[in-house]
């Protein structure tokens, strides 16, 4: 089932543009201009950073100071842009005495659907967040895990093109993380945006094909991780090989002009290395023309905990 | 058979949305605690009627001025529309449930509009059903003022929701505002001398109260001195009753509207 818009199709859609928001003398939000497509954009910033107020200003929750938030060429704060939007938020608040599957249909209704359209609709929610069995309880029984999947389940009722996830994973077991992420893989490849903000960033690293940093109400760097590592120019990339002959190899390496650095650790090599791209592919060069047996290339430094702690670094 | 898009996007889904917000905030309000309360208040409403028709026996007069106006309408009906109208938005905001709310494509000032009318219904409910058990259980004097009486009733139980549900929509403590209000500032207002009581909505049901009275025989000022109450004519009193609850309840609308909830 496809959603089209209320707003103007052509479009992008979202799109913040140098949007700051303050509360008294507190700046939230500092001059944001960004714009999400589609697949899983991952929120990242420590405490403070401003990732709650971006969300609920591209919720309608609040209104920019200054700037404009658009969906679709929408305002946020409008009631039409939230037809193309499901939230999820971050805190566990429901109607306790309603069972999870009534919750669902309201919101459904809420969303304007007749009775039939809002069962079948909640139905099809609940089979895909796998809560179709366990729906009838009141939600105030249920545990962390099943009452992030009945929020997941509200948000995606309506089919909505844009999907915003505050913490979804908080509280989930590893068992259910796996699924809830192939979840939002299976939306992301269905043509949905995603916006998701989480505290683990270990979840940013398999679920994110773009990453926003923010901190101090500023985005300090968007896009993919390897082209926000890539910019790092002054953080070489640290990359471990284990490889037959390690301490051959980091002799052989360090005659690249491109290797800052080679230490051996047990049996590894870890090397720093500026401008990648022409280092893996001098590296496959050598292992071919030496005939050394790589077991296992790894690079440390480029998951979203070190671009994060480096980009944070930066900005003490 | 609709598209979900044709659904969201259409006025008929906004109305039915709507619609389906009032039924739900009356369901959950019927089973809170404020409910329990309001039926606690009932039956003691019932019994100090039934004890009052014991001692008494007597005529209308005596059951307005000792239990209509001190027990009914200054006391019992800001109660029960307290009950009702404070919990419609501020519970939703302490509950953090106003998030689901906010996050549909209907517009805020028909989510308003929903929670006051489910607020509304239920008041009603409550005060006229114990206006009925109030006149019912007073014995022949109650029951013939059930009638005259009832529209100084339902306006003065629209005018207060309109008050408590824009509480609502303005203070997060909303419940503790209205309680100072219905029990302090209303009697306080409503005893102060001159035309400074005129700013007590207890007044004008009061005024309604008397002027349907006075066709049935009742002193223009029964058990209060003419010249402390100076009442207003009882269509005078409608009249501000009714722009009253259209007030309020229009300023709610206006400040949940443009008010951020986060």
């Amino acid at each position: 089932m496809s959603a089209s818009s209320p707003g103007t199709a052509a479009a992008p859609l979202t799109e913040f543009t140098a949007v700051s928001k303050w509360y008294g003398p507190v700046i939230a939000l500092n001059d944001v201009t960004l714009h999400l497509g589609p697949g899983v954009t991952g929120l990242v910033g420590p405490n403070g950073a401003g990732k709650s107020t971006l969300m609920k200003l591209l919720t309608g929750q609040l209104r920019p100071s200054l700037g404009q938030v658009r969906i679709r060429g929408l305002s946020a704060w409008s009631a039409a842009a939230k037809a193309c939007m499901g939230y999820c938020p971050d805190v566990d608040a429901f109607y306790d005495e309603m069972s999870g599957r009534a919750f669902v249909r309201i919101m459904a209704r809420l969303h304007g659907f007749p009775a039939r359209l809002a069962a079948e609709r909640t139905e099809e929610v609940l089979r895909q967040v796998g809560m179709a069995e366990r729906a009838d309880r009141p939600l105030g029984s249920y545990s962390k895990g099943m009452r992030q999947r009945i929020k997941l389940a509200q948000a995606l009722v309506h089919d909505p093109e844009l999907l915003v996830l505050d913490e979804p994973l908080g509280g989930v077991d590893p068992i259910g993380r796996a699924e809830l992420t192939a979840l939002f893989r299976q939306w992301a490849a269905g043509g949905k945006s995603i916006l998701l903000s989480s505290h683990i960033l270990e979840d940013m690293d398999t679920l994110a094909d773009r990453i926003v940093f923010l901190c101090r109400g500023r985005v300090l760097a968007s896009g993919s991780l390897p082209e926000i590592r890539a910019l790092l120019d002054d953080r070489p990339l640290k990359v471990r090989i284990a490889a037959s002959r390690p301490r051959e190899l980091a002799t052989r390496l360090l005659q690249l002009e491109v290797v800052l650095a080679a230490e051996l650790t047990g049996e590894d090599v870890v090397v720093q290395v500026r401008r990648p791209k022409s280092f893996f592919a001098s590296l496959a060069e050598i292992v071919v023309e030496e005939s050394y047996d790589v077991e296992r290339l790894q690079v440390i430094d480029a998951s979203t905990q070190a671009v994060f702690d480096y980009l944070v670094k930066w900005n003490p | 058979m609709r598209t979900p898009a044709a659904c969201r996007s259409s006025l008929a889904g906004h109305v039915s949305g709507s619609a389906m917000l009032a039924l739900v905030s009356l369901r959950r309000m019927v089973r809170s605690r404020q409910s329990a309360v309001c039926a606690l208040l009932l039956a003691a409403a019932g019994l100090a009627a039934t004890a009052w028709s014991l001692r008494h026996g007597a005529g209308f007069q005596e059951f307005v001025s000792e239990v209509v106006l001190p027990v009914y309408v200054s006391f019992l009906l800001p109660m029960f529309c307290l009950c009702c109208a404070t919990p419609s938005i501020a519970a939703d905001r302490e509950e953090q449930t106003l998030v689901y709310l906010l996050a549909t494509p209907l517009p805020r000032p028909m989510i308003c509009a929903a929670k006051y009318a489910a607020a509304l219904a239920l008041a009603l409910a409550w005060t006229m059903a114990t206006w009925a058990v109030l006149t019912r259980f007073a014995g022949p004097a109650g029951r013939a003022l059930f009638r005259p009486f009832c529209p100084a009733v339902f306006w003065s139980t629209v005018a207060y929701v309109g008050l408590f549900h824009l509480f609502s929509v303005v203070l997060r403590r909303a419940t503790v505002v209205a309680l100072v209000y219905a029990l302090f500032l209303e009697t306080l207002l409503g005893n102060m001398p001159g035309i400074a009581k005129r700013a007590a909505i207890s007044f004008y049901t009061e005024c309604m109260i008397l002027d349907a009275g006075a066709k049935m025989g009742l002193p223009p000022t029964v058990g209060r001195e003419p010249e402390l109450l100076l009442p207003v004519s009882g269509d005078a009193a409608w009249t501000v009753l009714c722009v009253l609850g259209f007030v309020f309840f229009a300023a709610g609308v206006w400040r949940f509207s443009r008010a951020e909830y986060a």
